[in-house]
């Protein structure tokens, strides 16, 4: 204890002043109940980030200062004051706090009774239910306030602030006295008062006064008062007795938000900039930060795709390209880079959407897509921490379909074949025999259900060990992670291994030097094709009395006999074990940056950022030889294809900050390159058996590699500026250079300005209590799209790339030209106008924030429609073509805090139209989707004045119920061609006639629908109870379409195959009341041609995520594990629980069959999403 | 000072590194550009080897060409519901515009005429760093299958733009020409390459077009137009070149054993790459994948996607009918139950044939096309196989000029030449006339002729080509096509590609009836 410290008047001061307080700042209005709730929003990002999802932990408590807190003392008070039981604990502890008496409610009684207890146990029951978190800083000090240390701007000068030491004056010459107050009044306990040059030194009391007995070569000295969170004051004693000082309050900081090239305050952005946090990211078991996004930022849409480590497909704000997959353009801690997949969802720190051009135009050229900014994590300062997380689960099909069984099937077969005058398949009338030769069971035995054959439970598990600390020097953050995912159906899978260090150094205190790195590798293995047909189309047409495996056959398989069984499917689990099996994808993956800042003055800095990023992937394929019966492979195929990928990146950038009394300032200068390179290498060759699985010793070996790469040059400027934090205004310019385009077009400019108004900043907004926050928001911007080949424009003789036999013999190349240039190619232009405005209601307990814009592309790359008879192969990319979307974005906040009980619902509404303006020709059309096992005809059709790839076809008109209707409809035209064909029959679909002329053909089609949702929207709900942690998490669409081509295969009844029960109520002239159209192999009438009898709505509310968790009290903890251990939660969670939806196929979600573009939202029996449930486990070690 | 150099280094690094911007200038290196290239021997050599490459892919002799001529004669029938529905319309004549099977030959054709005209011009004037003799040559290969491009281009969709350029730009495009004109691009050609080309070749250049070759195209062009007397000049020429003969097994026409033998005259090359088969583009790239997929495709195991019509099935001379016997080259053509193959290890049973049955003779049977079928020496009908299309026999030359004598009057000239083709030693027909094919008259020896050619000639794509020209020179008794409906079927339809993309043709300027 000082021994400065000599008042006892422990009387506390707060009501006084209390009536004061009001309306003396607006920020303080209704003061302690708004602060309350601010404070809920506050601190749950950096809460969570240090203590761990829904620790249940009230507070957080840099590690380092765990002594200061371990403190054991024993109390024992009754209704005390607050500031009493304060005065009382740093009487018995060696602690002092710091805190605003007004703030904490420093009259408040409290009652605590604590025997032998460390001191952070107590503050945590002192403040339980309040807002005020305590946090320790210097040697000793205890903030209590509610706002965290870490947002205050000084933060980083809380480490130096001066050291008080006690003063042993033998003979003290004179006293100097006074008290410190905030500019309020209020007076501030534990400010330090400090004699320049020296240690002596007092701390305020508990009404502010401060007392101080020096030497008498002090008399004219300077006293430094500081605070945590105000300005440091210097004040000259010039001999006076009493030195009265007001402290200002410091600027808190605000929010930050990182955006291109740096950060920003979120209350002066002025762009459509979403965030996404730590908390949201490692929520979902998923392998990739992008799945854990769905649903979660309005405007994204991402729709998950095919089987383990497929990456879901990720639009921002619509469709901007139709020859290009408009992806966004990703940039990992500064480097434009791709691999998502290889980067652990815990690694991340912070995930932020650049929507509008405004905020995305900073990356020019390759931003008209939007652009997706993720910062992995820093080390923390403290004490190091370490984390283990892990979670294991187990994942099914939530959904399977009704399929024939044998009997079903033999009724079916009997009935199709009949009708196409067809003989009956001579099985069905003799499955007496073995199902192989030698086999026990018969045909008649055997009733495989082979949906329970190619739907398994799969597990799936993640494990990541992190190590995080750091002094005032370095920070370090490295982890370990190992994710394994197996599919639902066999022989599909992905695992990943990472590793991450990422550390900085502040090296002195103009320069900072530090790094990020990450290594990961992957391992994936897909569904294949058999025959061209996806494993899901491949199990549905599987013959139900076929057996399993046949031991008989080469490779243990076998398939239905062509003439006896009347059909041939391929056996799947065939395609499963012996297509999948030995082909693997690997990859290596290296990602990493050296930055260092320099600061030149406290407002201009230079960064320099170095960047890489490597990619290796390899595809290894081994396709044995076998024999079902059917097909075969005589010979072994092998192939090995590698492809390296390695870019550079280098940034240089000045940033100028400053702020001229009410004019703030901020300037970026960049200059940048990035080089990328890739080479490819692949060979292949034949073996005669099954034994080796590398390219040895092979027939036909074939091999052949490519080089490719590109350059980037650019120059970037933004000007932020606000007057006064209330109006608003940015601009920002970048000029890209890019080595993909002809000479003259290589250069491109790309400008955006917005402004903001904070009206809520405003006097006259003032007496509206209710709106905490208003901000109005409008931008523009432009950006572009250069996702083309490195040399698109280039044209090319392809020399000795192809061969042609003369004699026999394999060895004659030949060359060949047979595409044009085109120097005129360049980027695609899309031009964005975005208004927003960002609101907060009731002191911040509601959040809303809406968007609308319009953004327009033009110069959409196209293929220039060529005549054929040009005769050339492929054709030159041209700018033309233009599409517009326009939307409007909705995110919601709500928080609710009582005693036990505090959660969060948050809710994201998007809606997004888009159409298609121009393309080539003003009647161009891009068709899409044609298959000839889907009816043979285009499914989208892309045209201008509709939306990109909607669903074009004919319309069902009914069911012909007799011959009489068909003569009837087919005496409707003039020139006495049938109505639709002359094998229509009753019992055939009768399509619409939209034209009128008597006749079904091509011009009866019409557009039916898109795959674009009308809306869609996501809620999470989220919070604790007691150490009892939740979370729901709703993701929907609505208002999409499907073509559900998963019915195509069930009742298309284009061959005989094994279909869906629906085929069993087909049309008989006794079954008439159905929309099954008749039982016919060879589907004469087309029946499944493209119409709206596969359109299905695809609307979907699905429960992506429901967990509940619950954590271990710490103290427990820490007896029981010898204080190993400090934190335990335990938890379960299911993805994907609960899917609602009319959709009659196997999954709603879906995306693009092998990612095609324009065939989204056509199933074509793609690999269905699976459902979850699985356990997980975090702890934290002391 | 320390934190200046410091600074300065860094910056200077920093723009050193980012400020170049020579680096934006990059040339693909994955090949060369057209002014580099064709500029010695093997370049111009590897440019028509192109050319014969792209006739070989996919979209032309590899597949869709024989399936579009296949379907359009009346020597096939649909194997069943595994016949895809582009090739289905075709076989019913309900084929339009969008037509993937006709439109994929239509653009292949014109593919070929593309890389036909770059090695023409690469050819075109001579150069110090090419030989005179190699230039010679390859341009009048190019020539050669340009003419033969544009022979079915004319025949099978009339009047085609004509390029004898290749496109320096989008926006070359031509308007449609008339059939005559494509004809005489034709003619030209063909006599251009007759002058430039060898009459033989070494082994490993087999498979090239000879001087012959080009003679008996400009044969089969002058039939199309009813020229018969200059398509005898042409045909005498092959026959008095003494190269040429009928072999003695008529399977070896169609085998892979018989490849390049004496009676062959043109054959499109294939060669086994252990069943690898390029289906997609134009069947580029250095891998070899040197097979064709027409065994795959008609196998009688497997998919059997079309099978011979009963009318092909019932023309043959057999005793039956009160012929002087069964007509051997029926065994040998088809595929029936009780056969062997697989070199004699398996049998041929209905459980392994899938599809359509057919009539023959009365009795119901499944049948099964074995001209190109793999099945002979294998047991597997998803092969596809090296054995080289024959495009141009001499039994053909035969058979041509026998009805160019007939034309002519010459009868026992016309007979002879038959019959010398009934004589093979594993035919050995007796000679016409015959009781069921007298030969008294031109019109009876046509008949005679054309029974001939239909059942010599099964299956090799050349029956579509007679009856388009029998036909149009009114040589038919009755129409051989069920469907067939005048002014329209005559020709296929352009594809509705050509004529929205292609500003020098407009819908109106479609083929009649599409």
């Amino acid at each position: 204890m000082s021994p400065l410290r000599q008042e006892q008047n422990i009387t506390c001061c707060l009501s006084q002043n209390f009536i004061n307080l009001t309306n003396i700042r607006g920020m303080k209005k209704n003061l302690l109940h708004r602060e309350k709730l601010l404070q809920l929003m506050r601190i749950s990002l950096a809460q969570i980030i240090l203590a761990g999802l829904f620790a249940g932990m009230g507070y957080a408590h840099p590690a380092f200062s765990q002594k200061v807190l371990l403190q054991k003392l024993s109390l024992n008070l009754e209704d005390k004051k607050l500031c009493e039981v304060l005065f009382l604990i740093e009487k018995k502890a060696d602690v002092r706090f710091s805190y605003l008496p007004k703030q904490i409610e420093a009259d408040r009684k409290v009652s605590i009774q604590a025997e032998d207890e460390s001191l952070e146990k107590i503050l945590d029951r002192v403040f339980k239910k309040t807002p005020i978190r305590y946090e320790v800083f210097g040697s000793k000090q205890i903030l209590l306030s509610k706002t965290p240390l870490e947002r205050y701007e000084q933060q980083q000068d809380l480490e130096s602030l001066p050291k008080i030491q006690p003063i042993i004056i033998q003979k003290p010459d004179f006293r100097v006295q006074g008290t410190v107050t905030d500019n309020t009044g209020e007076p501030m306990v534990g400010a330090s008062v400090v004699l320049e040059g020296t240690t002596q030194g007092a701390i305020t009391d508990a009404n502010g006064k401060y007392t101080l007995d020096l030497a008498d070569d002090a008399r004219n000295g300077t006293l430094i008062f500081s605070f945590v969170g105000y300005t440091t004051l210097r004040v000259a004693i010039d001999g006076r007795a009493t030195v009265n000082v007001v402290l200002e309050e410091g600027k808190v900081l605000d929010e930050v938000v990182v955006v291109g090239y740096g950060t920003q305050k979120k209350s002066s952005l002025t762009g459509a900039v979403s965030s996404v946090s730590q908390k949201d990211l490692k929520a979902l078991p998923v392998i990739s930060l992008t799945q854990a996004i769905q649903g979660r930022v309005p405007g994204v849409s991402i729709t998950n795709n095919s089987s383990p480590g497929a990456d879901p497909i990720v639009r921002i704000r619509g469709i901007g390209s139709i020859s290009l997959n408009p992806n966004p353009l990703f940039v990992i801690d500064g480097v434009p880079a791709g691999g998502l997949n290889n980067i652990d969802p815990k690694d991340i720190e912070s995930l932020e959407v650049l929507k509008d051009a405004s905020a995305a135009s900073i990356y020019g050229s390759r931003a008209a897509n939007g652009v997706v900014l993720i910062t992995t994590k820093k080390g923390s300062v403290g004490k190091i921490k370490v984390n283990l997380d892990s979670y294991y689960g187990v994942q099914s099909a939530w959904k399977t379909l009704d399929l024939l069984n044998r009997d079903e099937y033999i009724r079916y077969g009997t009935a199709l074949l009949t009708a196409s005058n067809q003989p009956v398949p001579g099985r069905f009338s003799n499955l007496n025999t073995p199902v192989y030769e030698g086999a026990s069971t018969t045909f008649a035995q055997t009733d495989t259900d082979w949906q329970d054959v190619m739907f398994r439970s799969a597990p799936i598990m993640d494990h990541q060990l992190s190590i995080s600390g750091g002094n005032d020097v370095s920070r370090v953050y490295t982890s370990l992670g190992y994710f394994s995912q197996d599919g639902i159906m066999p022989v599909t899978d992905y695992q990943r291994q990472s590793f991450r260090i990422n550390s900085d150094h502040k090296v002195a205190k103009w320069l900072t030097l530090g790094q990020t790195l990450l290594v990961a590798t992957d391992k994936r293995r897909a569904e294949r094709d058999g025959g061209g047909r996806s494993l899901i189309m491949n199990t549905m047409r599987m013959t139900p009395y076929w057996p399993v495996r046949d031991p008989t056959k080469i490779g243990g398989f076998s398939t239905t006999a062509q003439g006896l069984d009347a059909t041939d499917p391929e056996n799947p689990l065939r395609i499963a074990e012996q297509e999948q099996q030995d082909q693997i994808n690997y990859g290596v993956k290296l990602l990493g940056t050296f930055f260092t800042e320099v600061k030149f003055t406290n407002w201009l800095k230079y960064r320099f950022v170095a960047g890489a990023d490597f990619a290796n992937s390899q595809f290894t394929s081994f396709l044995p030889i076998y024999n079902d019966g059917n097909r075969s492979r005589v010979i072994a195929s092998l192939s090995e294809n590698r492809n390296e990928f390695f870019s550079t990146v280098f940034t240089n950038q000045l940033t100028f900050d400053k702020s001229f009394g009410n004019h703030n300032v901020n300037v970026i200068a960049v200059a940048e390159k990035q080089d990328a390179k890739s080479e490819s290498i692949s060979a292949s060759g034949q073996r005669p058996d099954n034994n080796i699985k590398v390219l040895q010793g092979v027939s036909n070996p074939n091999g052949s590699s490519s080089l490719s790469e590109n350059s980037l040059i650019s120059y970037v400027g933004r000007l932020t500026y606000d007057y006064a934090g209330k109006y608003l205004l940015g601009a920002s310019i970048r000029r890209d250079g890019s080595s993909k385009f002809a000479p003259g077009r290589k250069w491109g400019i790309f400008p955006s300005a917005s402004v903001g108004w904070r009206i809520s900043e405003e006097s006259f907004m003032k007496s509206i209590t209710a709106i905490t926050s208003l901000k109005l928001r409008a931008s523009i911007g432009q950006t572009g799209y250069n996702a083309i080949g490195d040399y698109d424009w280039q044209p090319l003789i392809s020399a000795n790339n192809t061969i042609y036999p003369f004699g026999n013999t394999t060895t004659n190349l030949g060359s060949y030209f047979n595409r044009l240039g085109n120097t005129g190619l360049s980027w695609e232009e899309t031009t964005m106008s975005n208004i927003g405005f960002d609101l907060s209601l009731s002191q911040g307990r509601f959040d809303i924030s809406a968007e609308y814009y319009k953004r327009k592309t033009d110069g959409l790359l196209l293929s220039v429609p060529l005549p054929e008879s040009l005769g050339f192969s492929s054709s030159p990319l041209a700018n033309v073509g233009s599409m517009q979307n326009t939307g409007f974005e909705l995110a919601l906040g709500y928080n609710h805090r009582s005693a036990d009980f505090n959660w969060s619902l948050t809710g994201t509404f998007d809606m997004v139209r888009n159409k298609v303006l121009s393309l080539a020709t003003p009647n161009a059309t891009i068709n899409s989707g044609n298959n000839a096992d889907f009816g043979g005809f285009d499914i989208t059709r892309t045209q201008a004045g509709q939306p990109i790839q909607s669903f074009y076809g004919w319309q069902v008109d009914g069911i012909f119920q007799s011959a009489a209707e068909v003569a009837a409809a087919n005496a409707l035209g003039n020139d006495n061609a049938p109505y639709q064909n002359a094998s229509t029959s009753a019992g055939d679909i009768r399509f619409k006639d939209l034209n009128g002329d008597g006749k079904i053909d091509g011009s009866d089609r019409t557009f039916l629908g898109s795959y674009l949702p009308k809306f869609s929207y996501g809620l999470n709900w989220g919070g604790t109870y007691k150490n009892f942690d939740f979370a729901v998490y709703i993701q929907g669409v609505n208002g999409n379409k499907i073509y559900n081509g998963v019915k195509v295969i069930g009742q298309g009844m284009l061959r005989l195959f094994n279909a869906s029960t629906d085929v069993l109520d087909a049309w008989t002239p006794q079954n008439t009341d159905t929309d099954v159209p008749r039982a016919v192999s060879g589907d004469p009438n087309q029946n499944t041609r493209t119409s709206d009898r596969f359109i299905e709505d695809g609307s979907y509310l699905r429960i992506k995520n429901i967990s509940i968790g619950y954590t271990f009290s710490s103290e427990g903890l820490k007896d029981v594990t010898n204080n190993v251990i400090s934190r335990v939660r335990v938890y379960v969670s299911s993805q994907n629980l609960l899917t609602f939806t009319k959709y009659t196929g196997f999954d709603p979600e879906v995306a693009s069959r092998g990612n095609n573009l324009l065939t989204n939202g056509i199933d074509y029996g793609q690999y269905p999403q699976a459902r979850t449930v699985l356990f997980g486990i975090n702890l934290g070690f002391n | 000072m320390k934190k200046i150099a410091f600074l300065t280094s860094i910056m200077i690094l920093g723009l050193t590194l980012s400020c170049n911007d020579e680096v934006l200038n990059k040339v693909n290196p994955n090949g060369v550009t057209l002014d580099t290239y064709f500029n010695n021997d093997a370049e111009l050599t590897a440019g028509v080897n192109a050319v014969y490459a792209l006739v070989q892919h996919n979209g032309l002799v590899s597949r869709e060409w024989f399936f579009t001529h296949d379907l359009r004669g009346d020597e096939m029938a649909t194997g069943g519901g595994q016949l895809e529905a582009p090739r289905a319309q075709l076989l019913n004549g309900v084929n339009d515009a969008g037509n993937s099977v006709s439109n994929a030959v239509f653009t292949g054709w014109f593919r070929v005429i593309h890389r036909a005209n770059v090695v023409i011009e690469a050819g075109a004037a001579a150069k110090p760093t090419i030989s005179e003799a190699v230039r010679t040559r390859v341009v009048g290969e190019a020539k050669f299958l340009r003419a033969w491009a544009y022979y079915e281009l004319g025949t099978l969709w009339g009047g085609v733009p004509i390029y004898t350029e290749y496109a320096k730009s989008v926006d070359g495009s031509k308007a449609r020409s008339s059939q005559q004109d494509v004809y005489n691009v034709v003619i030209s050609d063909l006599k251009a390459a007759e002058t430039a080309l060898p009459a033989t070749y070494t082994a490993a250049n087999l498979g090239r077009a000879t001087k012959h070759a080009a003679q008996m195209l400009l044969a089969r062009t002058y039939l199309q137009l009813g020229d018969y007397n200059n398509a005898k000049t042409e045909l005498q020429k092959i026959v008095s070149s003494g190269l040429f003969k009928l072999v003695d097994n008529y399977l070896d026409l169609t085998n892979e054993e018989g490849e390049f033998n004496a009676e062959s005259i043109f054959e499109v090359v294939y060669a086994p790459s252990g069943g690898a088969y390029n289906w997609g583009g134009d069947g580029d790239g250095t891998a070899v994948q040197e097979e064709t997929v027409r065994t795959q495709e008609y196998s009688a195991v497997g998919w059997r996607n079309l099978i011979p019509s009963n009318k092909i099935l019932n023309d043959y001379e057999r005793a039956s009918k009160g012929d002087a016997k069964d007509d051997p080259r029926y065994d040998m053509s088809y595929w029936k139950p009780g056969d062997k193959f697989n070199n004699g290890n398996s049998t041929m049973t209905d459980d392994r044939v899938q599809g359509n049955a057919s009539v023959v003779d009365g009795k119901t049977v499944k049948i099964s096309w074995r001209k190109y079928s793999v099945l002979y020496k294998i047991d597997n009908g998803f092969y596809t196989s090296g054995i080289n299309m024959r495009i141009m026999r001499y039994a053909d030359v035969l058979l041509m000029l026998a009805e160019c004598e007939n034309e002519a009057g010459n009868s026992a000239a016309a007979i002879a030449l038959m019959n010398q083709v009934r004589a093979r030693a594993s035919v050995q027909m007796p000679p016409y006339p015959t009781s069921n094919y007298p030969c008294n008259n031109k019109d009876e020896i046509l008949r005679a002729l054309q029974h001939e050619r239909f059942v010599e000639l099964a299956a090799e794509q050349v029956r579509n080509f007679d009856i388009l020209r029998w036909r149009k020179h009114k040589k038919l008794k009755s129409e051989p096509i069920s469907f067939f409906v005048a002014n329209k079927h005559e020709l296929l339809p352009l594809p509705q590609t050509e004529i929205d993309n292609n500003p020098n043709i407009e819908q109106k300027d479609q083929n009649p009836g599409y």
